[in-house]
This record gives C-alpha cells, sequence and structure tokens, in this order.
C-alpha cells in the first residue's frame, strides 16, 4: 500500500485531532535526507481523540498493524481506556499514534517542544529539532542513532550562522 | 585541465566545507552523503517533504516493494 502522508496529516486534522508530528517524518522535515515508510505523531490519548482518529481513518480499512490476525481498529470505551499507542495499517499507508515520545514525556511535553509549519495544504506541528534530537538520544536504537548523526550535523550547521545554508526551522 | 582534487570530486569526493564543526565532520566520517543534507537545507520544509513522498513512490514502485514492506 502506498504511503501518504499529506492525505493522512490532513484527515487527522480536519477530523479535528490534535497532534504532534514526530519520528522519519519529522526527521525529514528538518532536513535529513532518510526515508522512513510510516507517520508518527503524538497525540493525547483518551476516548474523545481516539475516536477522532477512528473517524479520520473510518474508510481506509484501518486495522492494529502489529497483531498478527491484523484486528480492525473497533474502538471501545473498555479499550479506548486501555490503549497508550495505537500502530495502524490504513489505505493511505502505516500510521503510528502515541501517546508519549521518549526523552520528552506526554503530549503536553511534546507540545511544549514543537514548531508550527505552514504548508501549502494546511498547517501542522512538528517537533523541534532539539527536541526530536532528545528523542532520539532517549530511543537509542541503531536506526535512531543514524537519524540523529544528522540531525547533529545540521543543528551544528545551522547554528554556525549566515553562511550555511538556509536555516531549518 | 583540472586539479587533482577537483577531479576527486568529479569523482565523487564530497568538499567538505573549511568552516564545518565536529559534528558535521563526524557525519561525513561515518558515511552519510553530506552533500544530500546540504540539498535539503536550500530547500523548504515542505519542499522536503514532498521530495521524501516523491522517493516513497519511487520505492514503492520496485518490485521488491512488498518484500521490504513484509520485512518492517
Amino acid at each position: 500500500m502506498p504511503q501518504n502522508d499529506q492525505a493522512l496529516l490532513t484527515r487527522l486534522k480536519e477530523n479535528g485531532l490534535e497532534f504532534v508530528v514526530i519520528g522519519g517524518v519529522c526527521v525529514v522535515y528538518h532536513g535529513a535526507p532518510l526515508a522512513t515508510f510510516d507517520l508518527d505523531i503524538c497525540c493525547a490519548f483518551g476516548e474523545p481523540n481516539l475516536r477522532r482518529i477512528e473517524a479520520a481513518l473510518r474508510d481506509l480499512n484501518p486495522v492494529h498493524r502489529l497483531t498478527p490476525n491484523k484486528l480492525p481498529l473497533e474502538l471501545t470505551p473498555h479499550l479506548c481506556a486501555s490503549l497508550k499507542n495505537l500502530y495502524l495499517q490504513t489505505d493511505l499507508g502505516k500510521l503510528d499514534c502515541l501517546g508519549e515520545v521518549a526523552g520528552i514525556g506526554d503530549y503536553d511535553a511534546v507540545l511544549k517542544q514543537s514548531v508550527v509549519a505552514q504548508f501549502s495544504y494546511g498547517e501542522f506541528r512538528f517537533l523541534t529539532l532539539d527536541g526530536l534530537i532528545t528523542a532520539k538520544q532517549a530511543a537509542g536504537r541503531e536506526r535512531d542513532l543514524a537519524a540523529l548523526r544528522h540531525l547533529l550535523a545540521i543543528k551544528e550547521r545551522i547554528s554556525r550562522g549566515p553562511n550555511g545554508p538556509e536555516p531549518s526551522p | 585541465m583540472c586539479d587533482e582534487e577537483t577531479l576527486a570530486q568529479m569523482n565523487g569526493k564530497y568538499a567538505c566545507p573549511p568552516d564545518a564543526g565536529p559534528a558535521w565532520r563526524e557525519a561525513m566520517a561515518t558515511g552519510i552523503d553530506m552533500s544530500l543534507i546540504e540539498h535539503a537545507l536550500t530547500l523548504t520544509p515542505e519542499q522536503r517533504l514532498a521530495e521524501h513522498q516523491q522517493v516513497i513512490d519511487f520505492l514503492s514502485s520496485l518490485p521488491g516493494a512488498s518484500l521490504f514492506h513484509a520485512a518492517e
């Protein structure tokens, strides 16, 4: 299934979900040339927001992609109270929704370390470069460390002043 | 005629900016293609995501893409 991050972001926003883009797409946002095949967001978990996610994806055949039988996304009050993350496969690609980000904390903490990006198709919040570096350092997996090398170089390049390329937000 | 350094760059040697800092040099030493980062930093964030989408679309069109996604 093709990954269409723009369409996923737009659907989530149109359904009233407040979220911050994290993960690989955020790495790309800040200028690292690394391909990623899912969209990771952080949002407050709880039934209202989970229902918004469900509404945004309703016609996209969302399933819990890490369950062996690819269980469909069918929320109940009990499930909503138990979920801390969602790892979904949809007809528009993979969407991972996290309630917390390692090294930063819950959605409120992530929100404080986010920046608004204005795109032609809407405004979206992304984790700041410093926040992303913190998260990658905390995650510590090999792929995170590879991204971290890119991000540290970008941060350094931006901080070195006016002769460098156009600054990343 | 061109000098050896220019020829090496034509052959793929990355010309590290003289003012590059330690993080930039460390990343370069690990084999990261810094020219790709330099290019990305000349783009707006929206352009970066659009370019990334093109890469994803292309990679997804390759014959082995289904195997790749299965392995993720």
